[in-house]
Parts: C-alpha cells; sequence; structure tokens
C-alpha cells in the first residue's frame, strides 16, 4: 500500500496547496460511458487540475500511486438514514421519525442529525461523501416530514442544506395512520396541499377552524407547491405510484417516488412526467402485498425509459443505514447484473443523487476545476467485496479508521487481546 | 421506506401469537423410545433427471479443491467422479466451459414458509416464525407451520442453494425443532424434506428472549435468568430420561407421564438434535458453552455471532461452527462489535464459518455474502482463495447440519447437489446458470420459471398493457 501522506500532514492546511496526483487508476468521471484508462489525476489547491491517460505526474506533485486501482467520485445516497439513528433497537438513540407530537409535514429531521454517529463515520470511511436523510415512517399522519442533505465531511455541522424534500409515505403499511385505508392517504394529501395553497393565496383570510393542518405544517407545503421542494412519496405499488403521478399533475408540484418496487410498471409515465425513482436494486421477492411485482431489471425498465435513477438498499432495514457504501455498490452491481449499463449504474449511486434532491451546485462528476472529491477502490467499485482504499474531499485525504477498523486491529490474529482470550473454560 | 419500523423483524423482534398453542398430540404412538418422536418420513422423491457430465468448468470443490478445466460425472443422484477428461458413455454432455461449478449452497438459517412472503400487517397479530407463548416451546416443531409456496424457496434455489434449514425464531430459550429441505416446487413439507436429515434444536441467548417475556412482566427478563432456565429445563430432562430408564429397567411400576417438551430435550441430551444457538456476544456465547457443556450437550452452531472474533480460539477448540453475516453490526446492542472480518478471524484460528442469511433478501446471495467476507479477511492479511471461501456456504454448513457425509462437497459418493455458475461464483455479475438437486436440473436459468402458487395468476409482473 502507497500511503504518502502521513498523518500529521493531514492537519496541516497546507495540504491545500500541494500538488498532488494520483496515477495509474481507471477513473470513471461520470462525463463519459467509458473510464479513462491509466489516467494521472493532477490536484491542486482542492481542485482537479487534469485527468489525462498515461500522463506522467509533475515533477512537484507527490504521488499517489493507484495502478490497478479504479477512481470514481465518491459516493452519494438518494436514501438513508444515518446520522439518525445509531442502535435501532434503542428508542432514545433512534431519531428517524415522530410517532406522535403537533408535527407532520414540519417534523424537520435535520435538527436530529448527529456528526458523531457511528453510521455516519461507517458510511465515510466506506467512501459516501454525501447523502439524503429522510424521515419516517411516521405514527402520527401521513406525512413524514422534511428530509436533509449531508456532507460527510469531518466536521459536526454535517448538514449541508435543511428542508429538501418533504417525505410522504403512501401504501397498505401506512393506511393505519390514514385511518385505515391508503386511500385516505391520497385525500389528506391532496387536501393538505389545498388547504396550503388557499391559506398561501390569501393568509388573511386564514381561519383555523376551516383547516385540518396547523400553521406549521402549512408553511412546509407551501414550498412543496412553490416547486421549491419535491414532494417525495414514499410508495412500492404501481397504482400509488399513479396516484402520487396524479397529485403531481393535478398540484403542479414536483415529485420523486421513493422504494418503487413496481415503478417499471408505469416507465413511461414516469419518464414523460420527469419525475425520478430511488428504488432498491435488490428487490425481487414479493415482500409485501404492495411490491408482489418486484423484478430484478426494475432499474434497467426503467432507465431505458429515460427515467432518472438513485438507489437506496434497504436489505429488510439493515443495509440501508448500518451498510450504506457497500450496500449500495451491491446494489448498483446487482443492477448491472440485470441489464442496466455500468455508467448507469455508476451515476446512480455518485451523481444522481445531486440532481434529484435539486442540489444548487451539481457534484458527482470528476472534471478539471471541479473540486476534488473522488473515492480510490482497490477494484470494480460494483462489487459488493472491493473496498475504498482512499478517500479525498477538497483535495486531502480522509482517514479510513473506525470504530470496526480498530476492533479489527485490536484483535487480529496474532494480536495481544486475541492471545489473551479464554482458549477454554 | 416500509421496512424500517419493521426492520430485522426475524432477526431481533419477537412477534407475538396469541394464538393458541396447538396441541401437537403423540397420539396412538406408543413410546418405547421416551424421547423423540420420530420425524415423518420424507416423501421427498428427485425431479426427472438423467445422467449427466459437466466438462471445463473451474471446480471448487467445497473442501479446498480447486481444479481447472475440470469435470463432474453424475449418475443416478450421485457424483461418480471429479476430475479431468472425464469419460462420458450414455450420459448427457454439458459443456461448462469458462464457468464455474460448487457444490449446491447450503443455508443453516432461514425462517422460509414461516416468516411468509408476502409479509402483511395480519403477520403482526399472528406469525408462525415462532410459538411465543412460552419461553420453553421445545414442544413445537417449525415444520407444521412451514408454507411451502413461499417464493423465497425458489429465488433461493435460482441463487445456487440447495438445502437448507428452517428454525423457529429467537423469541424463546427452547423455540423448538427445526427441519432440512431441499428447495423443490412442493405442496407439504413432507415433499421437501431431506431423507434422514436430524432435526435440530433451536435455541437463543440474549435479548431476544429476556425482552420477549420480560416485556410481558414474565421470565425470563434478564440473561443470568435465561442461564437458569436452560439449567432448570435440562435438570427436569435428566430426571425425565431417569424415570423412563428406572420404568423399562423395572424398577418403576408405573410409565413416567409423557412430556413433549422433556421429549425434545432428552433427544438434545443423548445428542440427537443438532443444537443451533442464535447468540451475538462472546460473552454470552462462552457463558452458553459452558452452561451446555454441564449436561454433555455440545453447540452445532452459533448463529449471528457478532463478536465470534474475539473468542475464536475457544469455537475453535470447542468445534461450534459458527455463522455469521459479513457485514451486519449495530442494528442492535448485541450487534455494536460487528466487524467484515469477523468470519475470516474465526477461521483463521481454524473454526467451522458458516455464512447463513437469515432474512429472504439474502438467501439468494451466499455466494456474495461469502465474497464480502473473504475480501474483508484478505484485507486484513490473510491469504483466502476462492476455493477455500467456499466452504463457508458448502462444507462447513453440512458439517454444522451434520450432513457432511452426503452433501457440500464434490466427490465420489456424494449426492448430486451441482451449481453451474456464469462465472466466479464471488462476483456480484455471476449468476447460477443450473442448479442440479440429487442429479436433477431443478434450476435452468435460461428456461421460464415456474411461479410458485402464491405467484400464480397475478397480474404484477407480467408487462404492463
Amino acid at each position: 500500500m502507497t500511503r504518502w501522506l502521513a498523518p500529521l500532514l493531514l492537519l496541516a492546511s497546507s495540504a491545500h496547496a500541494e500538488l498532488i496526483a494520483i496515477t495509474g487508476a481507471d477513473v470513471w468521471t461520470n462525463t463519459a460511458d467509458a473510464p479513462v484508462r491509466k489516467a494521472t489525476i493532477v490536484i491542486s489547491g482542492g481542485r482537479i487540475v487534469s485527468i489525462e491517460s498515461a500522463q506522467p505526474p509533475p515533477s512537484s506533485a507527490r504521488v499517489f500511486e493507484a495502478a490497478g486501482r479504479v477512481v470514481t467520485p465518491p459516493l452519494d445516497a438518494a436514501a438513508t438514514q444515518i446520522g439518525l439513528v445509531e442502535v435501532a433497537s434503542a428508542s432514545d438513540s433512534d431519531d428517524r421519525a415522530v410517532h406522535g407530537g403537533p408535527l407532520g409535514a414540519a417534523f424537520d429531521v435535520s435538527l436530529g442529525v448527529d456528526a458523531n454517529d457511528l453510521t455516519v463515520q461507517q458510511a465515510r470511511a466506506a467512501g459516501v461523501a454525501r447523502a439524503l436523510v429522510f424521515p419516517g415512517p411516521a405514527g402520527n399522519g401521513i406525512f413524514a416530514g422534511l428530509a436533509a442533505r449531508l456532507n460527510l465531511a469531518e466536521r459536526a455541522d454535517i448538514v449541508e442544506r435543511a428542508r429538501v424534500a418533504l417525505f410522504v409515505t403512501a401504501g397498505g403499511a401506512a393506511a393505519p395512520v390514514a385511518g385505515g385505508s391508503r386511500a385516505a392517504i391520497w385525500g389528506q394529501l391532496r387536501n393538505a396541499l389545498t388547504e396550503a395553497r388557499s391559506v398561501g393565496a390569501s393568509p388573511s383570510t386564514f381561519k383555523p377552524r376551516d383547516q385540518i393542518l396547523n400553521h406549521v405544517d402549512i408553511a412546509a407545503l407551501l414550498p412543496v407547491l412553490q416547486k421549491r421542494l419535491p414532494l417525495a412519496v414514499v410508495a412500492q405499488r404501481e397504482a400509488d405510484i399513479r396516484q402520487a403521478l396524479a397529485v403531481g399533475k393535478d398540484f403542479g408540484i414536483s415529485v420523486v417516488i421513493v422504494g418503487g418496487a413496481e415503478a417499471w410498471r408505469a416507465a413511461g409515465l414516469l419518464a414523460s412526467r420527469h419525475v425520478p425513482v430511488i428504488l432498491d436494486p435488490l428487490d425481487e421477492l414479493p415482500v409485501s402485498y404492495d411490491s408482489l411485482g418486484a423484478r430484478r431489471d426494475n432499474a434497467k425498465i426503467l432507465a431505458e425509459a429515460g427515467v432518472t435513477i438513485g438507489f437506496t438498499v434497504s436489505g429488510q432495514g439493515i443495509y440501508l443505514s448500518y451498510n450504506l457504501g457497500p450496500a449500495l455498490r451491491e446494489g448498483a452491481g446487482i443492477a448491472v447484473a440485470n441489464g442496466l449499463p455500468y455508467a448507469q449504474a455508476l451515476r446512480a449511486i455518485t451523481q444522481n443523487a445531486a440532481h434529484i434532491w435539486g442540489d444548487p451546485v451539481a457534484a458527482g462528476t470528476l472534471v478539471p476545476g471541479g473540486v476534488a472529491d473522488l473515492v480510490v477502490w482497490d477494484g470494480d467499485p460494483l462489487e459488493p467485496a472491493s473496498a475504498p482504499v482512499a478517500l479525498f474531499l477538497k483535495g486531502s485525504e480522509i482517514s479510513l479508521r473506525t470504530r470496526q477498523t480498530l476492533l479489527r486491529d485490536r484483535y487480529r490474529p496474532g494480536s495481544e487481546e486475541r492471545q489473551s482470550a479464554p482458549a477454554s473454560r | 421506506m416500509n421496512f424500517a419500523q419493521r426492520a430485522v423483524l426475524v432477526a431481533i423482534s419477537a412477534v407475538a401469537s396469541l394464538d393458541g398453542a396447538h396441541a401437537a398430540a403423540p397420539s396412538a404412538v406408543a413410546v418405547p423410545r421416551h424421547a423423540a418422536l420420530e420425524a415423518p418420513n420424507s416423501r421427498y422423491r428427485p425431479l426427472p433427471r438423467a445422467d449427466t457430465l459437466l466438462t471445463g468448468a473451474t471446480i471448487l470443490d467445497g473442501v479446498g479443491g480447486r481444479i481447472e478445466r475440470g469435470d463432474v460425472l453424475m449418475r443416478e443422484g450421485r457424483i461418480v467422479a471429479v476430475g479431468q477428461a472425464l469419460s462420458h458413455e450414455g450420459v448427457v454432455v454439458v459443456d461448462v466451459s469458462g464457468r464455474w461449478v460448487t457444490p449446491g449452497i447450503i443455508d443453516i438459517h432461514t425462517h422460509y414458509g414461516t416468516y411468509l412472503l408476502p409479509q402483511s400487517a395480519a403477520e403482526a397479530n399472528l406469525s408462525d416464525v415462532l410459538e411465543e407463548s412460552d419461553p420453553n416451546v421445545a414442544d413445537t416443531w417449525i415444520e407444521h407451520a412451514v408454507r411451502p409456496v413461499d417464493p423465497a424457496f425458489s429465488r433461493a434455489l435460482a441463487g445456487g442453494v440447495t438445502t437448507l434449514q428452517i428454525l423457529p425464531g429467537s423469541g424463546a430459550l427452547f423455540g423448538g425443532r427445526t427441519v432440512i429441505v431441499k428447495p423443490v416446487p412442493a405442496v407439504t413439507i413432507d415433499q421437501m424434506r431431506f431423507p434422514g436429515a436430524h432435526q435440530g434444536l433451536k435455541m437463543a441467548c440474549g435479548s431476544n428472549p429476556a425482552s420477549s417475556f420480560g416485556s410481558r412482566g414474565r421470565f425470563p427478563n434478564s440473561r443470568q435468568g435465561e442461564v437458569a432456565g436452560v439449567r432448570a429445563a435440562f435438570l427436569d430432562a435428566q430426571r425425565y430420561i431417569k424415570e423412563w430408564d428406572d420404568y423399562r429397567a423395572g424398577r418403576r411400576a408405573e410409565a413416567p407421564r409423557r412430556d413433549l417438551k422433556l421429549d425434545t430435550l432428552a433427544a438434545a441430551l443423548r445428542g440427537e438434535l443438532g443444537i443451533h444457538l442464535h447468540c451475538y456476544r462472546a460473552d454470552d456465547i462462552s457463558n452458553w458453552i459452558s452452561t451446555l457443556e454441564e449436561f454433555g450437550v455440545h453447540l452445532a452452531a452459533v448463529h449471528h455471532a457478532a463478536e465470534a472474533y474475539k473468542i475464536a480460539p475457544l469455537l475453535a477448540q470447542k468445534q461450534v461452527c459458527t455463522a455469521v453475516w459479513p457485514d451486519w453490526w449495530g442494528f442492535k446492542r448485541e450487534a455494536e462489535d460487528g466487524i467484515p472480518e469477523n468470519g475470516a478471524f474465526v477461521d483463521a484460528a481454524g473454526g467451522c464459518v458458516v455464512m447463513h442469511s437469515d432474512i429472504p433478501v439474502l438467501g439468494s446471495l451466499l455466494n456474495i455474502e461469502a465474497a464480502k467476507a473473504a475480501a474483508a479477511g484478505r484485507r486484513a492479511g490473510l491469504a483466502i482463495p476462492e476455493e477455500h471461501a467456499i466452504r463457508w456456504i458448502t462444507s462447513n454448513a453440512a458439517k454444522a447440519l451434520g450432513l457432511e457425509s452426503q452433501i457440500g462437497h464434490l466427490a465420489s459418493g456424494m449426492n448430486a447437489d451441482v451449481v453451474v455458475w456464469s462465472g466466479d461464483p464471488f462476483s456480484i455479475y455471476s449468476k447460477a446458470d443450473l442448479v442440479f438437486i440429487d442429479g436433477a436440473v431443478a434450476y435452468d436459468r435460461h428456461s421460464s420459471q415456474r411461479p410458485s402458487d402464491l405467484e400464480l395468476g397475478r397480474t404484477q409482473k407480467e408487462p404492463p398493457r
């Protein structure tokens, strides 16, 4: 392993001024459907200077030898819950959702994000630089609340943008909070948008007794009606997906489908309405009556129809936040194994989330002049068995040390701890 | 996600069963053997088959061997020969050059047919994963709940699985008897039952039984209570065995009262049931191994053992197989210290490492689970070639089930459970092309697939009109 950055250098701000050259790797830039082979990436001042095939590195550059490696933009999770939960079975370390209280649409999950959460540490060391974290599912109504965009740089405030999308949970599992029928979800959603629109149009005529919504939820809905926030609808069943599209059309709002196990059945309509789908490529089994139509080529069919896709990999809830990085890559690999072109699968886990969630500065490409955020992988990143060798954010190498690597080193075969482990009792 | 709230249902939660206990009637069975009711005979019949020679593959034999451009000859459901340039008279020859061949994958931890797909709100009130009315439900047999139309069976088969164990859940100290089956189309459990395979006994340590019963104000509500409960139950079973021994030796006039729970525990004491323990923490695992040793009970395998790497020498010395996921951690306190190198570290100590699925989505990805676990070990400096890593989902799993003389190993005389992979089985891009069970093609990726009864006639999978 060629690690030339001593730990002390990581602390030095002069790292930004350094000229760095990463040499020999195949580089996926997300600007082409093939990698730049045996490339030299030159980085200066935290930005990429050049990416050229088989170029000798500048003589003044520190060289990071990466022959045989693969370089990509960092992973960008389109929908996860890292930073909101540490031990899922302990309610006092789980801030993903509200199950009571007055907040519905106005529940802002960004206020509960913890940068020190091990799920964040683990995701970062797995090559995840950005993520959308979403609330829900709520126990007190159809609105899960407002999602946030995270930037996993090593700092206390990792919320890059709060109130990025409003999440609503549709489908059979959510029906109880709407009164017992999925139809009531759509009725309540339409009513909420109607009420918010009328209040927004003429606040002076606001008559609280005529409203189901409270004022904070109305305030949360107004940006959706103004198309400044997308409405993210968690739905699996074709019928619910079509209902979400109808809501989007009738109210003139932007919709994102999250889940979308049966989205392939509405691929043409989703494409024509420019509605992205964030799906789980591992879906195949009919895990619920809402997802009887789940298929492994969902991503391929949607992409062929022109739908923008992102991935969220549940692993029955475990992969979603605990194994975020490897799970995203495993999902992308499965999608490729089921017909999705490689470059599109890579974009689905490195680039599309920024587009879907409307980041003002599009990340997820490696281009001269762009920010030097990238991952060096020890093999094909879509093989889940591969792993990061290095993560660069703004041109600085980020430590890949985690609590897990420390446990590994403590109990490594031959280590002292291991020797003192009980051999028998 | 819909899943988030019921995340890891199988692994960690306890689904209350309000249904009354099924009276498993021993009926008219006379009981000279005072312990185990015999499992019914298997009504499994091999699928139609022809003697077959696979040629030209990269073969991983399941016990550490690797043959390039190798052949596998199957006759009448058995493997006859494995080697290079085998002769082929009167057999179907399938050229699999460039492809890989392994033994059928064995999954020792599933809840298929009881964690029935699709899951619905109905299962919140009635789950067949576990009878939860008592911490000791050793009298229950999971096979009495298994619905063979669960689509998870056919998906596992498509992922190369040829043998799997179905266990009760983990919310009881003694969860009941397991069953070992083959994922073939079936209407009743008997048609899937692995002929001659012994039942196992599911046990569970740690937070699941204690929280399941503690939350209802019942025993046990702590780890120490659990160990006490296990001791008390096995003491009862020892007494029960003695009563029957005395009766049969004429030292006692009246036959002891038949007790179905003690039947199972007595069978466990006599080593007739493989003991499968759900247990995450190193301290718990060590305590339970000791507790069971007090009664001469040997563990076949400890499942979900997130901290096995901390006691790898112990597990190797005790010859307890260790079933793990490569990368689960954190979702519950018992899994806080899970690391990806877990399996590889136990393996390096000489332990019997197994990858298991537990949840249906992983049941068709065990090759990838093994790939991840092996890669983590290699990055930690261990030499783990493919021909070794395959053991974790073949011969080691067979050993955990006590079936190592029949499956998990490509060699003459073994059952012809064989997978032909489109490429390196540890690559995400590879797929099982052909899956043989007892020499018959049970799955062919290039043929149309038979939908399960559940999927039949549902339009969701068809192209939209």
